[in-house]
């Protein structure tokens, strides 16, 4: 009974894990491969000096890839997770921002972004979407353990050798 | 007695440490923070990622080193045209000042572009264009803008003007620059007298509106009958510009 619902919990984490990291491959691909219009997205939340939104638009699509293979084989599940949070949470501060000073963007999340008409702005369902993104990495951070992980192997089980505990 | 006690807590750690494995969780040793290993994996792939994205980034600014302008330049109508009039190639750009893809255009072609004008190889009719007037608010920066890069042309400092509003570029949803601001811009470019009155009067609007308007129902400038910009014509005919060779292709040497 209570090793069945372990068992259930680990296939819920798998699930959350490759669902994190597709999601991370997707966008990051998209970014990667159409890096004018990613430049395009950063500067239009209208945060960064010009050089700063260089910087960002080159580095984030492949930052974005790699959490997104590091989900997929599972290494340092639980760091990952924290820096995927950490990641949603600057990009869900960049779009209360835009929606708090009146601009009209686009988030930019998949691809795409920059300046809409003001009556196509989506911020509330950016924001709930990345709500749902952040669940998934909270998820992992607090329990990080899945079926099919390297970090299963990586790691070497907790050995308690005698002497340990003490204090 | 302290043997028993020891015993009793080497137990309930062992029985923690097996929860927290069910959990995917290391539990630390004193000293150590967590997972040696795959700390070192996860650090090491997002360093490549970093270095990845900063080596593209190079990469694609590199295709020439800033070049000065030096080729002749006339003004017809809205059409600044750029370069010898008797060029094999003659390439047609549309563009709009608060275009955030011209600006685009504009960083990763401008210096190649620059480099093909003074050597003559090709001759490029910048027509004044404004679309995004409505980005502003004030509205019509676009016009503004269009109206003096044409002053800038007959000024004679419409190359250094024209890039000098890309570098500069004002954010959409802004106010853009004000006249006095794109006077005081040319001015220090070194502009010939009337500059500031052909700003100021913005003369150029109506005819910048219908040329553009012109533009828009031209079918070779559209794609699925949309017209936006930049819009880039090579002898007449609307290119791709996700081709990074387009430039080259022109002029016959890919």
């Amino acid at each position: 009974m209570r090793q069945g619902s372990a068992r259930a919990l680990d296939v819920i984490g798998t699930l959350a894990r490759f669902g994190l990291a597709g999601i991370w491959l997707v966008s990051g691909v998209l970014k990667a491969a159409d890096p004018d219009q990613t430049y395009i997205a950063v500067r239009a939340y209208d945060v960064l000096p010009t050089s700063g939104v260089a910087v960002v638009a080159d580095v984030l699509p492949w930052l974005e890839i790699a959490l997104g293979l590091l989900l997929l084989v599972g290494v340092g599940t639980r760091l990952v997770a924290g820096l995927s949070a950490a990641v949603l949470l600057v990009f869900m501060a960049g779009v209360v921002q835009a929606w708090a000073r009146g601009l009209a963007i686009d988030c930019g999340c998949f691809g795409g972004g920059g300046q809409v008409a003001p009556e196509e702005t989506e911020y509330g369902l950016e924001l709930l979407r990345d709500t749902g993104f952040l669940l998934l990495a909270a998820w992992l951070l607090v329990r990080p353990r899945t079926l099919f992980a390297l970090d299963d192997r990586l790691e070497s089980r907790p050995v308690v050798r005698s002497g340990e505990g003490r204090n | 007695m302290g043997g028993a006690s020891r015993s009793e807590k080497q137990r309930r750690q062992q029985a923690a440490n097996q929860r927290l494995a069910a959990a995917g969780i290391t539990p630390r040793k004193s000293g150590t923070g967590g997972n040696r290993s795959a700390l070192i994996v996860v650090g090491v792939v997002v360093a490549i990622a970093v270095v990845v994205g900063l080596v593209v980034a190079m990469t694609r600014g590199s295709g020439t080193a800033p070049v000065a302008a030096n080729y002749p330049v006339a003004v017809s109508g809205t059409v600044v045209t750029a370069g010898q009039a008797g060029a094999p190639v003659t390439v047609d750009v549309y563009e709009d000042y608060l275009c955030p893809q011209c600006e685009r255009f504009e960083n990763a072609y401008g210096d190649e572009i620059t480099a093909a004008l003074n050597e003559g190889k090709i001759k490029v009719n910048y027509h004044a264009t404004a679309i995004l007037d409505q980005r502003t608010s004030p509205p019509g920066y676009s016009t503004l803008s269009a109206n003096a890069g044409l002053c800038a042309a007959n000024a004679g400092i419409f190359p250094a003007f024209h890039k000098q509003l890309f570098d500069e570029q004002p954010s959409e949803g802004g106010a853009g620059f004000t006249a006095a601001e794109l006077v005081a811009k040319g001015n220090a470019l070194g502009a010939a007298p009337g500059f500031e009155q052909c700003v100021t009067t913005n003369g150029n609007a109506a005819a910048i509106a219908a040329a553009t308007e012109a533009a828009a129902r031209t079918p070779s400038l559209t794609t699925n009958g949309q017209f936006g910009t930049p819009t880039v014509a090579v002898g007449g005919q609307k290119i791709n510009l996700n081709d990074r060779d387009w430039l080259k292709n022109a002029t016959g040497q890919a």
